[in-house]
Parts: C-alpha cells; structure tokens; sequence
C-alpha cells in the first residue's frame, strides 16, 4: 500500500490532464453520484456503462496504469470471497456482484489520483465532525513521515537477521521497535501543537480555499457528470 | 480479519446506511467526550492514526504467509474508546479513497475496527495490575482483535441473510461454509496472535522508557483491615 499511497499522492499534485485542474468540489459529487448510482444499479448494463465511464475518466486522467490495477483491483479480495458464499451458478449474477466494488474503488481512485489532498479534504472536513476533519489533515500529514520510519526499522531487523528468530520472540521485538515509533509520534504531536499555537490555531483546521474555485476544467467534469446521468436514465431499468 | 476492509457495493444498504448514521453519531459523541483537551490531543490522534496505517502498508513474514498489522489494540489501550473512534474513523476514509474499502461502507468499516479498540482500554486497566502492562496490554490486544473479528463475521452473515436476488448458496453448500469458517477462523488466530505479541513488545517498551503513556491500573481492591489493629 506504501507505493500506492506515495504514488497517488505524487501524480494527484504532478499530473497535468483537465482532471486535475478541476476544481475539487464538482469531482467529489461526480463520484459520490456515479458510486451511489454502482451500488443501487438494479441491472448489469448501468453497472458496465459505469465502470466503463470510470476507465474513461482514469485512463484520460493519465494515471498510471499498474497504480490504477493495484489500487481499483483490491476489492476484488472481499468480492471473491463473498461470491465464494453466494455462488448459485449465474455469471452475470457474479459479475453484477464483483462490478459494484471495482466501480466504487475505481472512482476512489481517479478522485484522489487527480486531486491533491489539502483540496479534497477540506469540503469532507466542512461536513464531517471536527475530531474527523482535523484527524484527516494530521493523520495524512504523519503518515508518510512514520512509513518511512517504520520501513526502515523493519530493512534494520532484516539486516540483524531478525527474520530468523521464531516468531514468538521476533513479533515481541517488532513490537518494540513500533513503541519507538509511538514515542515519536507523541512527541512530534506535541511539537506540532505548539507550531499550532504559535501560528494562531482558531481550534479548527480549514485546509485551503481553492477547493471551491471553479475552473474551465470543470466542464469536462460537468460533461461527464451528464453521460452518467444519461446513463443511469437510460439504463436504469434494463437488466 | 478485519483488516480485510469491506468495499462499496457488496453489502446491502439496509446494513451499510445504519453503520453509516452510527458512525456519525459515534464521532459527534467522540468529539463531545474529548472536553478541552481535544485540540492538544488531535495531534496525537493523528500521529497514531499515521501510524496504523503506515503499519497496514507493511507485510511482516509469518510462517507461509505475510500478515499486515492493524495495531487497533494498541491505539485503542493508549486512546481510550473515545478519541481512538475518530482515529479509526479517519484511517478507513484514507483507506477507502485508496480504493481498500469504501465510501459508503466507511462507517462499517470503522465499526469494525472501532469495536476493538473500544474495549482495549477497559481490558487493559483490569489486567494491568495484577499481569503487567506487556501482559496486559497483549490481552486487551487480543480481545480487540477477537471482538473485530467476530463483527466482521457477524456483519458478513448479515449480509448474506440480507442481501437481494438469489437464494442463499449458503443454504444448500454447508461444505462450501465450513471450509470458508476454517481458512478463515485458523488466519484470524494467527492475526490475533501475531497482534498480541506484538503489542507485548510495544507494552514492554513503553513500560520501561514512558509508563506516562500508558493508562493508569485499576487500583486493586482494599484489602479488608484487620480486626482490633489501630490505623
């Protein structure tokens, strides 16, 4: 997931296709529409037409194309396992079943993939409780600083030959390498508090302003907002 | 297993949209019952959400298989119910907009693994006297692992009791049950396994070089005075 996450966090603020210029908000109801129109799609054809809409957008979105297979192929884990319990013969009831999530993650993907995270978060911190907003601000901006940290403590177990104790006494001493990384983690907070203070925290992280700054991007986001609603009038009621 | 998030699109709505509201509601009493401390501490509750999920991206060899650590036990002892809500919150919108697991499941999905770190801390504090906080804090890491787990069975059967269309496969393919209840009852004893050791060591740890992180004990019971003996 380490790769997935870098990656999706580079090419969301690198990238340059009209996905990414578009401002934020018009993205995030584009794919709250077309994931909440996957997930109650009575038939397969809306379901296609829909995640064939989501490649459109991704592929014109110039992501990677492995990053695009790893990020949107992992739902396909639970699908599986689900479809395993629920098998009753029909392929097209099991496509029907394994489409939904692939649709949802592949949306997820293209919005985080083309939008940098400060733009994203800042309308979901506007509706979310103010523990969650604030939380997806600092939690986001640890996580890459503790990744690295935690890979390169378990590459120094791997050259200390820590692989080659029994489990029981190797997942111990991962353990303690990890507290290491919580005592990190509790005294960079309290740094970060005070940098907070000192530059005038009101009690509420707000994120930047340009979330909501329409663009000429936006019409091709508008345009494909259209052919999703085009399609789920159209399709709605074919199986 | 519940790491293994639960995607968009699966699970009926009648089962996602009240986990959904639940969660929302969870979060606003989470923020109610943070008081004043709440700004001082929402830096903390980041760090420590970085810090599942850097953990999450981390496969850590185990026998024949490679198992990612979800450290909801460890957060959820060092947090309390309360602020380690959020925290789990926040952690499965990441993941989801990751594309592991999904937007409208994320309040299930934060259930899931709230529920373990809900009852850490509680485990901890009644054990920590009597077994010592790496003891302690490996037993309540256990039965944060074991109260996820069984939700995470508990909502999987709901929806395949729930879910539209066809009859249920798990009607007529008992066999086909079985061997999904033993694959994945023998990976969630090594998943709780795996956490608990290794929440010994972070107990250990902490015990040793910042106790102050750790929750206070339970102070044991009073000892009952002894008759006719003057305070």
């Amino acid at each position: 997931m380490i790769n997935t996450l870098a990656q999706i966090d580079y090419v969301a603020s690198a990238g340059g296709s009209p996905w990414h210029r578009a401002s934020a908000l018009p993205k995030l109801a584009l794919a709250t529409l077309a994931i909440v129109l996957a997930v109650f799609a009575p038939g397969l054809r809306l379901q296609l037409a829909l995640y064939a809409v989501g490649w459109l957008l991704a592929l014109s979105s110039r992501l990677p194309l492995r990053l695009l297979a790893t990020a949107a192929g992992y739902p396909l884990l639970f699908a599986v396992l689900y479809l395993a319990l629920r098998w009753d013969g029909s392929w097209l009831h099991a496509l029907s079943i394994a489409l939904r999530p692939l649709t949802g993650s592949l949306y997820a993907v293209w919005l985080v993939g083309t939008t940098p995270y400060p733009d994203l978060f800042a309308p979901l911190s506007r509706v979310l409780p103010r523990a969650a907003g604030d939380g997806l601000f600092l939690t986001y901006r640890a996580v890459f600083e503790l990744i690295v940290r935690a890979q390169r403590l378990f590459r120094a177990f791997r050259l200390r030959a820590a692989e080659s104790l029994p489990a029981r006494r190797r997942l111990p001493l991962a353990g303690e390498g990890l507290a290491t990384l919580v005592l990190y983690g509790f005294e960079r907070s309290q740094r970060m508090y005070a940098t907070m203070l000192l530059r005038g925290h009101s009690g509420r992280i707000c994120g930047c302003r340009h979330w909501a700054e329409a663009t000429r991007a936006d019409l091709w986001v508008a345009l494909a907002a259209g052919a999703i609603v085009a399609a789920g009038a159209l399709l709605w009621g074919m199986r | 297993m519940s790491h293994l998030h639960v995607p968009d699109g699966v699970l009926p709505p009648l089962l996602w949209g009240p986990g959904l509201a639940l969660a929302l509601v969870l979060l606003a009493l989470a923020g109610r019952a943070g008081g004043r401390d709440a700004p001082k501490r929402i830096a903390y509750q980041g760090a420590l959400g970085g810090l599942m999920l850097a953990v999450m991206s981390i496969p850590i060899p185990l026998f024949a298989l490679e198992y990612c650590l979800t450290l909801a036990g460890p957060v959820g002892v060092l947090l309390g119910p309360a602020a380690s809500f959020p925290v789990v919150f926040v952690v499965s919108v990441i993941l989801a907009l990751l594309g592991q697991g999904g937007l409208t499941v994320v309040g299930l999905n934060a259930l899931v693994l709230g529920s373990g770190a809900a009852v850490a801390r509680p485990v901890y504090v009644r054990l920590a006297t009597r077994l010592g906080a790496p003891s302690a804090l490996a037993l309540a890491t256990a039965a944060a692992q074991t109260v996820s787990g069984l939700l995470w069975f508990a909502l999987l059967a709901l929806a395949l009791r729930l879910g539209p269309g066809v009859p249920l496969a798990i009607g007529h393919g008992d066999a086909r049950v079985g061997l999904f209840a033993g694959l994945t009852i023998g990976l969630w004893i090594v998943a709780i396994a795996a956490e608990s050791a290794v929440a010994f060591g972070i107990g250990r740890f902490l015990a040793r070089v910042r106790p102050d992180l750790l929750p206070a004990a339970a102070a044991p019971a009073a000892a009952p005075a002894a008759a006719g003996v003057a305070p």
